[in-house]
């Protein structure tokens, strides 16, 4: 790496700034751990995030999670542990290590999108808005943002919004990896808020597909208005290994892959139904 | 560029490049407790305590450290005498090489600062990311459930 500058600015305009002026020379560090580890040999520069102020986790309309804010930071914050049942925690504990959990931050996790990802596709089921900055502030969809960085933009991102959930509403993660703290082979998260004992609002991505994490709106229209019994779980889930794009990588194949969608719907699907209590 | 910070209680200024790792300017201040493993976080062998929690010191640009406060193994004893997980590694025979025992003893130690009494399993799970290539794991845990219930003053 040719790392010869370190910038430490103190509002979002003066890192904004920066990163017009050196364009992709400049990379953001919260944690830093993926510019340590996968910048492109063009980083010269280093606007360190922590000055901005942007380390909490607030209740507001739900949760606000600012974008320089630990793992652990999220794990041990009564806000963070309270969220949907404490999903924050039962997930965020599976993600790396304890030691990059007390380094990797959430903006961090969203401007690197990789694939692998277990935060995106929880982030995704929960209807996270992500605030950015670019010039000037607004809110997007995740899925917008993800959009937006797949296209080349590089916004800095402010903050992480997560909405206040539905009343009978709950969410359900799956990870399959080798060993206790490897990247996911393959991730699924689901979330379903109930009325009525019905699927109201169904929402399930998949992520390390070994693309990054998208929903499948497809089964998610189809459970939409239907119990969450077993028997349905068990059709959503084989329609979800049947339907989802798929591939090989050096860690799995993508036959592999199609069975552990199948497992990922069906246990995260079976978990929500427990923790609803059966019928909600 | 120059930082401040401390480094097992002492106050330093130390010159770094931007975009150094703090487990080379450790090692290069003396630090040999801190190993180099895997230089990708994988392994844990290279763990320092970051302003109280534990690191992957190759994982941290070592500017990160301007005004904080860094503790390794070296700085654990007080007054000559081992830290309680150290004593409970040592007693315990936690050790074989050695190489993955100075991370893992800042590990449990940060462990137990949040958690005093750990279960068996929330220790397997506050030391992943510290591989042990030696042993099966066994005497490590038990050597922290030792260590925190000498903290705890039971023992």
């Amino acid at each position: 790496m040719g790392i010869r500058d370190y910038l430490k600015p103190t509002n979002v305009e003066e890192a904004w700034a920066a990163f017009a002026e050196r364009g992709r020379a400049a990379k953001p560090i919260g944690g830093g751990i993926d510019v340590l580890l996968y910048a492109a040999p063009e980083t010269t520069t280093l606007v360190d995030l922590a000055g901005l102020g942007m380390s909490y986790v607030r209740g507001e309309d739900g949760l606000a999670v600012g974008a320089t804010t630990t793992f652990t930071e999220i794990i041990e914050s009564p806000l963070g542990r309270e969220y949907l049942g404490g999903i924050l925690i039962e997930v965020l504990e599976r993600v790396a290590s304890p030691l990059q959990r007390n380094v990797g931050t959430i903006g961090g996790t969203l401007g690197s999108a990789h694939p692998w990802s277990d935060v995106i596709p929880l982030l995704l089921v929960l209807a996270a808005e992500v605030s950015i900055y670019e010039g000037r502030q607004r809110v997007l969809p995740l899925a917008e943002y993800l959009a937006t960085r797949a296209a080349g933009e590089r916004p800095l991102i402010t903050e992480v919004r997560l909405p206040t959930p539905p009343a009978v509403s709950a969410c359900g993660f799956e990870k399959f990896n080798a060993t206790g703290f490897d990247v996911a082979v393959l991730n699924c998260a689901c979330f379903v808020a109930l009325d009525s004992g019905r699927c109201k609002t169904v929402r399930i991505a998949v992520g390390g597909t070994p693309r990054l994490a998208t929903r499948l709106t497809t089964v998610e229209d189809a459970l939409t208005g239907a119990s969450l019994d077993g028997a349905t779980i068990d059709w959503i889930a084989a329609m979800a290994g049947e339907t989802i794009d798929v591939r090989d990588d050096w860690r799995a194949s993508a036959g592999y892959r199609r069975d552990l969608v199948r497992v990922g719907v069906s246990r995260s699907l079976q978990r929500i139904a427990e923790k609803l209590g059966g019928t909600g | 560029m120059t930082i401040t910070l401390t480094i097992n209680g002492a106050h330093r200024t130390l010159s770094i490049e931007p975009g150094e790792r703090l487990l080379d300017l450790l090692r290069r201040e003396g630090c040999m407790g801190v190993k180099i493993g895997c230089r990708a976080g994988d392994c844990g062998a290279c763990a320092v305590l970051l302003n109280g929690r534990a690191v992957n010191s190759c994982l941290v640009f070592a500017v990160k450290a301007d005004g904080g406060e860094v503790v390794t193994v070296e700085g654990l004893e007080r007054d000559g005498r081992l830290h309680p997980v150290q004593q409970a590694f040592l007693d315990g025979g936690g050790i074989q090489c050695g190489y993955c025992t100075p991370g893992m003893v800042i590990g449990a130690v940060d462990l137990l600062s949040r958690n005093p009494d750990p279960t068996e399993d929330e220790i397997r799970k506050g030391l992943a990311g510290h591989l042990c290539r030696c042993t099966g794991y066994v005497k490590q845990i038990r050597a922290v459930r030792r260590a925190a219930a000498a903290m705890r003053g039971e023992r």
